[in-house]
């Protein structure tokens, strides 16, 4: 069975690159290649110029001990305190005692967890043990950090703090970040290339202004309109239906991206067909310096007989100001 | 006895486990023949119920230590015996150490002899030590039945003198002395177990 196909990806150096895809696209897949834990059956991998797949096995674990992953669940060793974890890389390369100790002591100041050195991971909260795995991640001068989708075992204001953390040290010591994720937001927090990756291909990848701004594959697009849109409140959701009855509203899912933020779209629609239109949810926000965002709203579907509909104008009207428009369902009148 | 038995149980059995677990498909030295052979040993060695095992042992007893009789001559089928417990409880023990620690090791560049010792058994040693705690007790109670080889001991003591003689008192005595000692060796065993693991 082919998992991933074709995969063709460089980043440069210092930069942060998101892998992002459904769950069993391949993305973890294409990560563990990246850590020597999975072989792929042709092709190349080269980090600062040295293959990893054609290395003898002593120039193998070198070219790995310049490559650190954080892991999904962490996976730090439960009889060992904060600053051995830390440690473990240097003890896998033969460091001297001294040595190993001074530089986690270093990592772990670098991490935030200057109070917590001799705790056993049992003992620290998520968000602490993640900071750990960083550190342990790093502690050899790592060139390349791999981070397996963290954020899914951490709560969302913790997660925020180790991608601010992620950051930091990617501008600090220049890093190089390949992480992967489902979900765009965390890409949008920090990344500056974009990846995405479906049924093991690479299907749209760039700069992470163009993808969340113009995302042209339709995987690409579903993952960055989950950005914005929220659930549908109950009390439409619950009398949400696919056949339109006369005096129906419509509900219809807007997407805005570029300039069209700034156009008074809705406004226009109002005035050229005199219809209502009743805003439910919305979320309007910027990627770098452009406004994009999404909002679900209703209107009514038909102006005097059930044949007479008008979603069609309406939406090719949207269509036409930059605006996506997707119909979600009918709901009636309230 | 025992505690000669116990020490040679670990120094044999811990080893075997770790080429179960080594060469178990999946395992970091896969190597199906290996591992179906070794383990086919253990588990038919582990079938014969011990006082026959005691018994079939005798010849290779008298070759290893000159007799097939005495305390020294127990302790073989009771090392042996206490070894393979000891093999298939440490691997178990290994075996429930999740693949994702190993893979730390493996993308860290690590070789897999440090993946073994400092990773593998490092992690393990609480549910070792728990298991070497069961393997004490079972111990404990096979060394009754080296009275049968004249291996002298507790056991033996209890059936001579309690139940061929009739004493039932003194078999009484050794009843309770056995509990207490089984349940010293538990609470030393779970505490030691305990502070192992953090």
């Amino acid at each position: 069975m082919e998992v991933l196909k074709g995969i063709d990806l460089s980043v440069p150096k210092g930069q942060i690159c998101g892998i992002i895809g459904r769950s069993g696209a391949g993305k973890s897949t294409l990560l563990r290649c990246l850590n020597g834990l999975e072989t792929p059956q042709s092709g190349d991998i080269t980090i600062n110029n040295k293959s990893l797949l054609n290395a003898k096995s002593g120039e193998r674990r070198k070219i790995l001990h310049n490559i650190g992953t954080v892991f999904q669940h962490f996976n730090l060793l439960s009889r060992r305190t904060v600053l051995q974890n830390i440690a473990l890389p240097l003890e896998f390369m033969g460091e001297s005692a001294d040595k190993i100790t001074g530089k986690a002591i270093k990592m772990a100041a670098l991490v935030g967890l200057n109070d917590k050195h001799h705790a056993y991971p049992s003992q620290l909260s998520g968000g602490q043990n993640q900071r750990v795995a960083i550190a342990r991640a790093l502690v050899s001068d790592v060139s390349l950090l791999l981070c397996d989708e963290f954020t899914s075992s951490l709560d969302p204001e913790t997660s925020l703090e180790i991608l601010a953390l992620l950051q930091d040290l990617n501008q600090r010591l220049r890093i190089t970040i390949v992480l992967i994720s489902h979900d765009m937001s965390v890409v949008r927090e920090i990344c500056d290339q974009v990846c995405v990756i479906d049924q093991g291909q690479i299907v749209e990848m760039g700069p992470v202004e163009s993808i969340l701004l113009r995302p042209r594959h339709e995987i690409t697009q579903s993952l960055v309109r989950h950005l914005f849109v929220k659930d549908l409140p109950r009390a439409i959701s619950d009398t949400l239906h696919q056949e339109t009855l006369l005096n129906d509203h419509v509900v219809l899912r807007l997407f805005f991206a570029h300039t069209a933020s700034y156009q008074p779209a809705i406004a226009d629609i109002i005035q050229k067909f005199h219809v209502p239109i009743n805003i439910i949810v919305g979320s309007l926000g910027h990627v770098r310096e452009v406004a994009f965002g999404s909002m679900i709203v209703t209107l009514p579907a038909h102006t005097t007989s059930q044949d007479d509909t008008i979603v069609a104008d309406i939406i090719t009207h949207f269509e036409s100001h930059n605006i996506s428009a997707e119909i979600l369902g009918f709901i009636p009148a309230p | 006895m025992v505690g000669a038995s116990a020490l040679i149980s670990i120094i044999v059995g811990v080893p075997i486990a770790i080429v179960l677990c080594l060469t178990a498909p999946g395992g970091l030295y896969p190597h199906r023949w290996i591992n179906h052979a070794l383990s086919g040993i253990v588990n038919a060695i582990r079938s014969i119920p011990y006082i026959i095992l005691v018994v079939l042992l005798m010849p290779t007893t008298r070759i290893i230590v000159g007799s097939s009789i005495g305390t020294l001559a127990a302790i073989i089928p009771l090392s042996l015996a206490g070894a393979l417990l000891v093999a298939r409880m440490v691997e178990d023990s290994l075996r429930n150490i999740e693949s994702d620690l190993i893979e730390v090791g493996l993308a860290m560049g690590a070789s897999k002899r440090q993946i073994i010792t400092k990773i593998l058994l490092s992690e393990a040693l609480p549910s070792i030590t728990a298991g070497i705690t069961t393997v004490l007790i079972n111990l404990i109670g096979f060394s009754a039945m080296a009275g049968a080889v004249g291996g002298g001991g507790l056991g033996d003591l209890a059936i001579r003198y309690g139940y061929q003689r009739y004493d039932f008192t003194l078999m009484m005595i050794i009843v309770v002395i056995l509990v207490i000692l089984v349940q010293a060796i538990q609470m030393v065993g779970d505490t030691l177990s305990r502070k192992l693991s953090k």
